[in-house]
């Protein structure tokens, strides 16, 4: 018997895909994020809203995981970027070879901007690398804030906690200083911003945050009406 | 849920590891697996075990180290030679 080292990570095909996503991302200047959390925590509004502040000029994009329907992107497509639904057929995650697919027949280099919605689910998308410069987890206040704690995989891999829902602080027995006590104890330089897609709140901190997270790179996605330099 | 994946992707890099070595048979191979990494050791080594029994790796053993970060990687594999 003999026992020889073994190297390499466990999802090697995926981490493959994702340098080779990377690469390309890094190539076109893309700024890649890539949004995690449960069902229902406002994944999809939280675009929505950041959609509806972008100038139509700028050149953002982006894909939405589900497992089914084609729901989302429709919801998403009205803002007039592009979007494309990724359908998972029944995984509860996506992995990178679904985004290079889903990628398939756009030009990048007339890219700047793409959001990664990743499929309801605290777990499973945290182990698969999409080449996105970061993850964003999203926790809503009406889901508990011991949530860091019971799902600390995402929250120790997210370089983002969007706290959303907050409009709804009043009426709900979610403690906000709790729970990012909480996501930080799991990963100290977390960073968080507190929003509400439904009124709006906290909006400018988490577009100031994409703005500072994408400033190594020559981004030209700004609010409207910023004062920003036209696409190179 | 997604450690079916995880235990298919196992085998797949065992399967190229012996490739390499045709005389030898795969016994056991090591993973390390963070705390932080989203995966339920127990459910790893359930979906492996339903994955290897009947496949051409049976009777092929896992063995899990835990580790504190997002750890998801390979450590060893024992193989029998003749």
């Amino acid at each position: 018997m003999i026992r020889v080292p073994m190297e390499g990570k466990v999802l090697n095909e995926n981490e493959k895909a994702a340098a080779a996503l990377r690469a390309e991302f890094s190539r076109h200047n893309v700024f890649v994020v890539n949004l995690i959390g449960s069902p229902g925590c406002g994944k999809t509004a939280l675009l929505e809203r950041t959609l509806e502040s972008f100038d139509p000029s700028r050149r953002v994009a982006v894909l939405t995981g589900d497992i089914q329907t084609d729901a989302d992107a429709a919801r998403l497509a009205r803002y007039g970027f592009p979007v494309r639904q990724i359908t998972t057929a029944g995984a509860c995650h996506l992995d990178a070879r679904m985004v290079r697919n889903a990628l398939d027949g756009w030009d990048l280099a007339n890219l700047d901007l793409l959001f990664i919605e990743n499929v309801g689910n605290l777990v499973c998308p945290t182990s698969y690398d999409l080449g996105e410069a970061h993850k964003i987890v999203l926790l809503s206040v009406t889901e508990g804030e011991e949530k860091p704690l019971k799902y600390p995989g995402i929250f120790f891999k997210a370089d983002l906690m969007a706290m959303t829902k907050i409009d709804l602080l009043p009426y709900v027995p979610f403690r906000a200083d709790v729970a990012e006590r909480n996501a930080r104890q799991i990963h100290p330089g977390i960073e968080i911003v507190r929003v509400s897609s439904t009124t709006g709140a906290g909006m400018e901190d988490w577009l100031r945050w994409l703005r500072a997270a994408s400033a190594g790179l020559a981004v030209h996605f700004m609010l409207a009406g910023n004062n920003c330099r036209a696409p190179v | 849920m997604h450690e079916v994946g995880i235990a298919a992707g196992i085998l797949d890099a065992v399967r190229k590891e012996t490739a390499m070595r045709p005389a030898a048979r795969a016994v056991k191979v090591g993973v390390r697996i963070g705390e932080m990494a989203g995966i339920d050791p127990e459910s790893l080594a359930f979906c492996f075990e339903a994955l290897v029994k009947g496949s051409d790796l049976e009777p092929l053993a896992l063995e899990i180290h835990r580790a504190p970060a997002d750890e998801l990687e390979f450590v060893f594999l024992e193989l029998e030679e003749p």
